[in-house]
């Protein structure tokens, strides 16, 4: 009898143990790209006359619109091109979740690509914390091919943007992969039709109400429920009107920017879609992105802002007949300044407490040899951040989708930007600081004055947290 | 040596324990334990040297615009749809059970629809139905002639707050009613009888005898209803809103997700669910105690 209820007692915490042992096993689910491969730990591998102690690196790629394919085939190449390399490529969607635990425990995966609004908020994190490995020696060291150092490769101004170098110090912490070109679209049909000219300007933009009514229409539309979307016309206006150091003041939080003419005459622009007829499509404001991108399509509203992954997102929307996606960028202010549009650049980066930094480093500087970039277009349908992509990726994308980077090639003048990590603990964060009531001057219950006061203390505010951050 | 029964009974009892308590303080203690410890650091959620900064973050959610704003907010949801829920539940209730309709399982069927569909379905049909131009209300408003009313319900800040109490009303309201009637049913229908013959009317008998028989279930439903807003405010406003028109009908419990996942502020999100905690363990021994039934 007493053995039996020993028996019990075990089974029964072994199942307990067992359930436990369960949660606490690694979410891996990885994909090892080489089959065969078991590095020894002894085993060093060498290519190009470089020697790596550490033959095993773990990969963590984003997997959305772009797959993974690329992914999966630039790992094989690499092993090949490097013999007794291992790469773990773990992928998905909700990749924050996924490496959150590992870099809370202190044991980050060495190479990560992270995009999506869902995960991008763990790069901030690493930002605030100072947690990523320097980059730059890699991009000043030559090229895969050999030669001129790697930076001379990169689009230009995009090492030096934010968005690469967060710390303003010059110092790259995070590689740049694909990059979009966002600003307003338009239908081409109708304007080609109808004979409507492309607006140059602001002023040529709202007169356009009237030509709107006629065909039918309102003149705007936004992600209604995402004002984060009209940054995409404010970001390139504001270098429109004041130039870098306008665009300085407001993504390094200058109060001052709030009281400046730069300010009175982008947000002008806003104010005149809320209050001039005909100008926002009614109800924009409770509508999610899918819903006024679909609006758009089907004729409700003349332009909207998106971004160069529009059309494949809309591929399965209903569309008023011969829609055809035009892109125009943001107009200029005065008929001689050029039109512009923002980039957007994806990030790659190597976490400081990788195990394997060096192999890393290694694979991100091949990652933007010709060879990769041309199989990037291939299997991801993407641009890579790389002086002349736009060509190599011609036959892989869509000709609406290229004539976009074309252009960008062709005089429409880029901006790209990021915002200054506010101070560590920091309720602020400023894109939903001032992009949020913007919904409360297209609803005309607060006027752009008012606004520019209330951004006026949150700037002033971030300011003084930051410096009593700094103080510590 | 021998056990005796008792011992050997004491034993199994507590071997079909463990298992179960282990689980339970792994997987809701030790969490809760370390909401209440991490509220008392500055933490990012990512880097691994959480700062303790004592009541700190405590002392900066009631100089936070947005926390308060958003605090209204739920208050305003707190106080609307429970009571509103449990209105509507408790009178179609005792109709579908008083009456003697012949459609009533198809009324019944029909009210706890809503229970069954995810949030998420219900929050993404509502949207579509407050759509400013294809949208069912707005729709039905021009049909009858009143094409001025319409406007745009969830992008307006004096109407999306009611807007989202009619879905959480919607979503829950039939989920009650069934609970509801259930207890009306083991009411003693001798009750209705003799009072009826007393001459008492419907309505007498819905205050006299409906609402006193079910006191018991009516006070567990408050405290569920109240602790339902708060999780499901979370899932609407999400889909719906996205906490818009700049932020008015951001509730406490989409703060606290943008706060941890979106500004890297885990202390701070921390200290909100403690906040969040401690009122609702309050609601609710409010409520009960305020429903107590007393020496009358």
């Amino acid at each position: 009898m007493k053995h039996k209820k020993w028996l019990t007692t075990v089974a029964s915490s072994v199942v307990a143990v067992s359930l436990l042992a369960g949660c606490g096993s690694n979410n891996n689910n990885s994909n090892n790209a080489s089959p065969s491969a078991s590095p020894s730990a002894s085993a060093s591998a060498s290519a190009g006359g470089k020697q790596f102690e550490n033959t095993e690196l773990n990969v963590a790629v984003f997997q959305g619109g772009y797959g993974r394919e690329y992914w999966d085939t630039i790992a094989e190449d690499f092993m090949k091109d490097y013999p007794g390399t291992k790469i773990n490529i773990t992928a998905s969607p909700k990749i924050a979740e996924l490496v959150r635990p590992k870099i809370v425990a202190g044991n980050p995966p060495d190479f990560m690509y992270i995009a999506g609004s869902d995960n991008l908020p763990i790069i901030d994190g690493l930002i605030k914390d100072k947690a990523l490995t320097d980059l730059s020696d890699v991009f000043n060291s030559p090229s895969e091919e050999g030669g001129a150092p790697l930076k001379d490769r990169i689009l230009p101004g995009v090492l030096e943007s934010r968005s690469s170098s967060p710390y303003g110090d010059g110092k790259v912490f995070l590689a740049p992969y694909n990059y979009g070109v966002m600003g307003l679209w338009y239908n081409k049909t109708l304007f080609d039709t109808k004979g409507i000219s492309v607006p140059k300007t602001w002023d040529e933009f709202l007169a356009l109400t009237a030509t709107a009514k006629d065909n039918g229409r309102e003149l705007f539309t936004y992600q209604g429920l995402y004002p984060g979307y009209l940054e995409e016309m404010v970001v390139p206006s504001i270098y429109s009107v004041g130039g870098q150091e306008a665009l300085d003041q407001y993504f390094n939080f200058d109060p001052e920017f709030w009281k400046s003419d730069t300010f009175k005459q982008v947000w002008g622009v806003l104010e005149k879609v809320a209050t001039e007829d005909n100008a926002l499509m009614k109800g924009t404001i409770a509508l999610n992105h899918t819903q006024a991108q679909t609006a758009f399509m089907q004729g409700k509203a003349m332009f909207i802002p998106n971004g160069t992954w529009f059309e494949d997102e809309m591929k399965d929307a209903p569309r008023e007949e011969g829609f055809q996606f035009g892109f125009l960028g943001a107009p200029a202010f005065t008929a001689d300044k050029p039109a512009m549009a923002m980039t957007n650049v994806e990030q790659m980066v190597i976490p400081a407490k990788a195990k394997n930094p060096e192999l890393a480093k290694e694979f991100l500087k091949y990652l933007y040899s010709d060879k990769s970039v041309k199989l990037n277009a291939e299997k991801s349908k993407a641009v890579l951040a790389v002086k002349g992509a736009p060509d190599i990726a011609k036959e892989f994308i869509s000709e609406s989708t290229y004539n976009v980077y074309k252009a960008v090639d062709e005089g429409i003048v880029t901006v790209n930007g990021a915002f200054k990590s506010v101070a560590k603990g920091s309720k602020y964060n400023p894109s939903d600081e001032i992009y949020k009531p913007i919904s409360s001057i297209m609803n005309k219950q607060l006027t752009v004055a008012e606004y520019g006061d209330k951004l006026f203390k949150i700037y002033t505010n971030i300011q003084k947290e930051l410096k009593e951050n700094g103080a510590e | 040596m021998k056990m005796t029964m008792k011992t050997r009974r004491g034993f199994f009892i507590a071997a079909c324990l463990i298992p179960g308590l282990i689980l339970f303080f792994l997987f809701k203690v030790y969490p809760t334990i370390q909401i209440f410890h991490k509220s008392l650091y500055l933490w990012t959620g990512v880097g691994d040297k959480p700062k303790f900064i004592g009541l700190q973050n405590f002392v900066d959610m009631f100089h936070d615009d947005t926390f308060l704003l958003a605090l209204r907010n739920t208050g305003f949801l707190m106080l609307v749809v429970p009571v509103l829920t449990l209105l509507i539940a408790l009178i179609n209730a005792s109709l579908l059970t008083q009456t003697k309709l012949k459609e009533k399982g198809f009324y019944r069927t029909v009210f706890f629809f809503p229970s069954i569909l995810s949030f998420v379905v219900v929050a993404i049909l509502w949207s579509f139905i407050y759509h400013p131009t294809m949208g069912f209300v707005n729709a039905g408003l021009e049909m009858i002639g009143l094409g001025d009313w319409a406007m745009s319900w969830l992008g307006d800040q004096r109407t999306v707050l009611w807007a989202l109490a009619v879905t959480l009303i919607w979503q829950a309201a039939g989920y009650y009613m069934v609970m509801y009637m259930a207890g009306i049913d083991s009411i003693s229908p001798d009750l209705y009888e003799a009072s009826g013959l007393d001459g008492a009317t419907r309505v007498q008998q819905f205050f006299h005898i409906t609402i006193p028989m079910l006191w018991e279930i009516i006070r567990v439903t408050i405290i569920f209803s109240i602790n339902g807003v708060m999780t499901i405010s979370f899932v609407i406003v999400s889909i719906m809103t996205a906490g818009g028109p700049d932020r008015h009908s951001e509730v406490v419990m989409t703060y606290l997700y943008s706060q941890a996942f979106t500004n890297s502020n885990f202390g701070y999100a921390m200290a909100i669910g403690v906040f969040i905690f401690i009122v609702s363990v309050s609601l609710a021994l409010i409520s009960n105690k305020l429903t107590e039934r007393g020496s009358n």
